[in-house]
């Protein structure tokens, strides 16, 4: 398990490295390496430059406001988390990067490489995409920015150019008195989640009044869920709306088999997710 | 426990029976434990081995000059290059000859087979050049056999050509008297279980160093058999057994993938010869999940008869051992035989007949694993107890309390021949289920609320055959062991034993007993093993024989050195021999502490000042004792049975759960485990093997499994992302109580204790979760018990009714 020769390098400013990135057709971002490394080491992925760059000035910082958290692409996923502004800001993060890796993979992981790897079993690319976040994108032509929602096409497939890197993301800071849910079932702690959701869900008076709901694990890119957000308007414990199962498993119907489980349990799951969510949320807002 | 052996030993501290602390524990706490990837040796080679890709074909050609022409690569050698080399021995008579080369030749078997052997300056570039081997060997690839059904079936593709099919062996008593109750009683079913593929996963993987220097070959392996692999190195490359030395330094766990002997182990000392500089290889995690054996995959066919009122008269079982490609050495034959002797458990049922087969198929070879097969048989014979209760309406508990083994039935002899000599069957379970009711109250009372959880409790009875014989694993070695004890001049005592330290603890209880022995304390007690230059010859660590043949080796060989310091004493003390007693490590006249005669002395004058010995003696104060346990067989008897353990540890565990019905997850809330494994020697070290078998037997009840690809018998696994490895986080509280029977037959009364652990996860958790599931009818076949397994049993039940297939 040991990678095949490449080259290294490791540009201080972003225009550098958008350079080293067009100098060869297999070159690679390195950030965390969580991912990177390990596919180099079992010789699956091919590359021939790698672009180190966490020395990039200004790429490790984290940003907030109060309209939302802006972190950088040297950012590790530790530094985030222990961000008690931006865990106050976007709770969704916190949420999420909880249930990233074990603690040494989240001190050297990214945020910015996770989105950048659209893992389909990753917490933070559902995170981005319920939350409307922006992914800044820097090339040869300049910067520009994606919406989330445009920015993951499948599984480790995404909007980026060969010749393009993520430089930071926006996750825009969640509506007044929503909740953000992140939950999922894994086989082990710290594991890929077989089945996840991540849900911003807004309640009045004990029900549901709206919700957007993205499934993860399911297979491809982060699963909008627009059939059972519909189901999960007004619902609440004591009158569940009829076919909210249904329609998560309809929203979910691509969702794929594996080894670790099969389409159909996936969906199960994530609709069982759904369920425990609403229940969360409206506890949590009854609480705050 | 007593050690008064010896009417002449009058200690005032005792250390048997003691937590004394392990002393292996700072090496590997500190980081300064040397493994074999640790040792570096100047001039040292790194060799890389190539590995089939396919699962079944013929290499037809291998262009290794590429590779060979990469700077850094010093040779690439294949099967053609290893003439010289014998095939590892086929010593069983009774399964097929797999006639296993070290580096396979025109044909491999299973993904992972090793046929190429690269040797470079450094890793990297032996990794390079491998891929260039890889991309220059033309398969010709041949039809695959992924499972036993496709192995079994006629005409299936055969994995050996000179067999007339893919079975290895099959052994077929009948019993007529099961014949009888299946015939008369009142009722029967039968049923299908099945164990899933796994490995004992030690922490450190395999490595091999070997370098010839002066005529003598060493070779460092992470093995826990170091005299083994001396004689099998010595045999298969035709060198005298005392120019080969096997040392294994600190292994980072075993769990018996490391008591086999690999092409590796064979190949690497070869390749120090023929270059004459030092190589190493270390297994990466990649190669160590295809390349190091796998175990446990069986399927269990079973005919029960039983009476309305739960009274099991008599079982027929049919074990299938799903053997892999079957070239190994050991093979990995005798765990399903282990399976069929123990299936019984701790239950009173000689009515079984069990007959045992094994067939080879595409997968990487099937050897051993801590447990060695009796998880698998404990998991069955718990499944049919609570079918055969849930049928008849009898209560778990009840039907088990009839079936077991009775306080006073011991010696008892169970229907394949073990002969259980003592042990606590029905008190440990009395006891566990005395430490359940509180834990099951617990359970119920925290999800009481939650309409979508159900909470089920599962039993395992359990007997766990220690010391056994490896003549029916090896078809070759015994079973015994020798241990050799030293006192040196300054009056410091030396142990050396062929037993291995695997992390276990032997080191500290062989210590403890030398201290008792000798008065002495156990830092002053040195401990040699894993040295085959260094210890006398055992077979090493495995079937939980560590603390009987250490003890026993080490109290003869101790009991031979005291004879003989005692005569030395009594000559310095001017005494009779039979007045001197040795109180506290000094020797002097019973009855007065004044004048004696130190270790010191004694060593002195054995070794140095020959002139303090009495006349005629042979100077030196060094003994040897070889430990055979006296009832331990290694040939079946005229009726077929054999007692292939020296001694038969017992055990109860019980496991609370909680399932969520609307997602399938599964929640161990508290484990509980009753064990007796004889005289315990240091209860902490007890403690500890049972905490890590029963993570490694909740591994294998609930993550780990081995999957294959059914049309192309590739592995659908390639790191920890595939094969889940529970950790810390997924283990449950236990709790843990003990008995102690002592084994009749061993001098110290001990029995053993390294596997029980493992035994009855598979059955606590599918029996508890099939309590829990009891409204819907769950009865669970089969493991790894997973969230998708149970909501596909919940699923089928509720179809099965014409329910809704959805959650609740």
């Amino acid at each position: 398990m040991k990678p095949a020769p490449f080259e290294y390098c490791r540009p201080s400013t972003v225009a550098e490295a958008v350079e080293a990135l067009g100098s060869s057709e297999s070159s690679r971002i390195l950030a965390g390496g969580q991912s990177l490394i390990p596919a180099m080491n079992f010789r699956l992925t091919d590359v021939s430059v790698i672009v180190d760059i966490r020395r990039v000035d200004g790429l490790d910082s984290v940003g907030c406001d109060a309209g939302g958290v802006t972190v950088g692409a040297a950012a590790t996923q530790t530094r985030v988390l222990n961000d008690d502004a931006a865990a106050a800001t976007v709770p969704g993060l916190r949420a999420a990067l909880r249930h990233v890796g074990h603690l040494q993979i989240r001190n050297r992981g990214t945020v910015c490489g996770s989105l950048a790897h659209a893992d389909p079993a990753a917490e933070l690319p559902a995170l981005a995409v319920a939350t409307g976040a922006v992914v800044g994108v820097a090339g040869p032509d300049g910067e520009r920015r994606i919406d989330a929602g445009d920015f993951f096409l499948g599984p480790f497939w995404t909007a980026l150019e060969d010749n393009e890197l993520v430089t930071e993301v926006r996750f825009p800071a969640p509506p007044d008195g929503s909740v953000t849910i992140v939950d999922e079932i894994c086989r082990r702690a710290g594991d890929f989640a077989v089945a996840g959701l991540v849900a911003v869900v807004e309640a009045d008076a004990g029900a549901v009044r709206s919700a957007r709901l993205v499934g993860f694990g399911l297979g491809g890119a982060p699963t909008r869920l627009p059939t059972a957000e519909d189901a999960l308007s007004g619902w609440a414990p004591d009158h569940p709306s009829s076919g909210l199962t249904e329609a998560v498993m309809a929203d979910a119907a691509g969702a794929f088999d594996d080894i670790h489980a099969t389409g159909w349990y996936r969906r199960e799951a994530v609709a069982a997710l759904v369920v425990r969510a609403a229940r969360s949320a409206l506890a949590g807002s009854e609480a705050a | 426990m007593s050690l008064d052996i010896d009417p002449h030993i009058r200690h005032s501290t005792r250390h048997v029976g003691r937590s004394v602390p392990r002393r292996e524990d700072r090496g590997p706490l500190t980081g300064r434990s040397r493994y074999v990837a640790d040792i570096r040796i100047a001039g040292m080679l790194e060799v890389v081995f190539v590995r089939s890709i396919e699962a079944h074909a013929r290499i037809t050609a291998i262009d290794t000059s590429e590779a060979a022409a990469v700077e850094g690569v010093l040779a690439v050698f294949t099967a053609a290059d290893l003439a010289d080399v014998s095939t590892f021995p086929d010593f069983i008579p009774y399964i097929g000859p797999v006639e296993q080369r070290p580096l396979a030749g025109d044909r491999v078997r299973y993904v992972g087979a090793p046929y190429a052997a690269v040797v470079a300056v450094d890793r990297y570039i032996a990794e390079d050049a491998a891929t260039l081997v890889a991309a220059g060997t033309v398969y010709e690839p041949l039809p695959t056999v992924a499972d036993l059904d496709q192995a079994l079936a006629p005409g299936a593709p055969r994995l050996y050509d000179h067999w007339e099919s893919n079975c290895s062996f099959d052994v077929a008593p009948h019993k007529p008297e099961v014949d009888r109750a299946i015939e008369e009683a009142d009722r029967t079913f039968t049923e299908t279980y099945v164990s899933q593929r796994q490995t004992g996963l030690p922490m450190e993987t395999r490595g091999v160093v070997a370098d010839i220097s002066d005529g003598t070959l060493t070779v460092w392996s992470s093995t826990q058999s170091p005299h083994m692999v001396r004689t099998t190195v010595a045999l298969m490359l035709g060198m005298p057994e005392p120019q080969v030395r096997v040392i294994h330094p600190t292994i980072g766990g075993g769990f018996g993938t490391k008591t086999h002997i690999y092409p590796e182990d064979v190949v690497v000392p070869w390749i120090a010869r023929r270059l004459g500089r030092p190589a190493r290889w270390i297994e990466d995690r990649m190669e160590n999940l295809v390349a190091s054996v796998h175990a446990r995959e069986q399927r269990h066919t079973v005919e029960v008869a039983y009476d309305d009122d739960g009274t099991v008269r008599g079982v027929r079982c049919a074990s299938m051992l799903d053997m892999g490609s079957g070239e190994i050495f050991m093979p990995g034959t005798a765990p399903v035989f282990v399976t069929n002797a123990c299936i019984t458990g701790g239950y009173d049922l000689p009515n079984m007949e069990a007959r045992t087969i094994g067939a080879v198929t595409n997968k990487t070879p099937a050897g051993a694993y801590r447990g060695f097969g009796i998880p698998e048989g404990a998991f069955v014979m718990e499944r049919i107890i609570d079918r055969v209760a849930r049928l008849t309406g009898t209560d778990r508990v009840d039907l088990r309390r009839r079936m077991l083994i009775r306080p006073g039935q011991t010696p008892y002899v169970m229907h394949g021949g073990g002969r259980l000599d003592s042990g606590s069957h029905t008190e440990s379970f009395e006891r566990a289920l005395e430490i359940t009711a509180p834990a099951l109250e617990r359970a119920r009372a925290r999800h009481a609320d939650d309409p979508d959880v159900r909470v089920g409790v599962g039993y395992a009875n359990y007997v766990e055959p220690t010391s056994p014989s490896y003549h029916l694993t090896t078809g070759h070695w015994g079973g015994g062991d020798a241990a050799t004890v030293r006192v040196d001049p300054d009056g410091s005592v030396r142990v050396a034993a062929g037993l291995s330290a695997i992390g276990q603890g032997a080191e500290t209880i062989a210590a403890q007993l030398a201290a008792d022995m000798l008065g002495v304390s156990p830092d002053d007690v040195t401990v040699v093993l894993g040295d085959t230059e260094r210890a006398p010859y055992g077979l090493g660590s495995w079937g939980s024989r560590g603390a009987m043949m250490l003890t026993g080796s080490v109290l003869l060989a101790s009991e031979r050195l005291l004879d003989k310091a005692r005569r030395i004493a009594a000559h310095m003390l001017e005494a009779a021999e039979a007045d001197v007693v040795l109180t506290d490590g000094a020797f002097h006249v019973a009855g007065s502490g004044r004048p004696s005669v130190s270790w010191a002395e004694v060593g002195t004058a054995a070794w140095v000042r020959n002139v303090d010995l009495p006349d005629g003696m042979e100077a030196g104060l060094e003994t040897s004792g070889y430990y055979h346990p006296e009832n331990l067989q290694h040939q079946l008897d005229d009726t077929g049975r054999i007692n292939a353990a020296a001694s038969w540890a017992n055990g109860t565990h019980i496991g609370v759960v909680s399932v969520r019905l609307s997602t399938g997850e599964v929640r161990i809330e508290d484990y509980i485990v009753v064990h007796d494994c004889g005289t315990v020697i240091n209860p902490a070290l007890v403690e500890g093997q049972v905490h890590g078998g029963v993570a490694q037997g909740i591994a294998g009840a609930m993550y780990e499994h081995f999957q294959y690809d059914t049309d192309t018998a590739n592995p659908r696994f390639a790191s920890f992302m595939d094969y889940l490895v529970p950790t810390c986080a997924e283990m449950p509280h236990m709790e843990v109580d003990h008995f102690e029977s002592p084994a009749p037959e061993q001098p110290l009364g001990v029995k053993g204790c390294g596997e029980g652990g493992t035994v009855g996860p598979p059955a606590v958790v599918a029996g508890a979760v099939s309590d829990a599931l009891s409204e819907w009818g769950v009865d669970l076949t089969e493991c790894p018990v997973t969230p998708v397994s149970v909501r596909a049993a919940i699923r089928a039940a509720e179809a099965a009714r014409g329910g809704a297939g959805g959650a609740p």
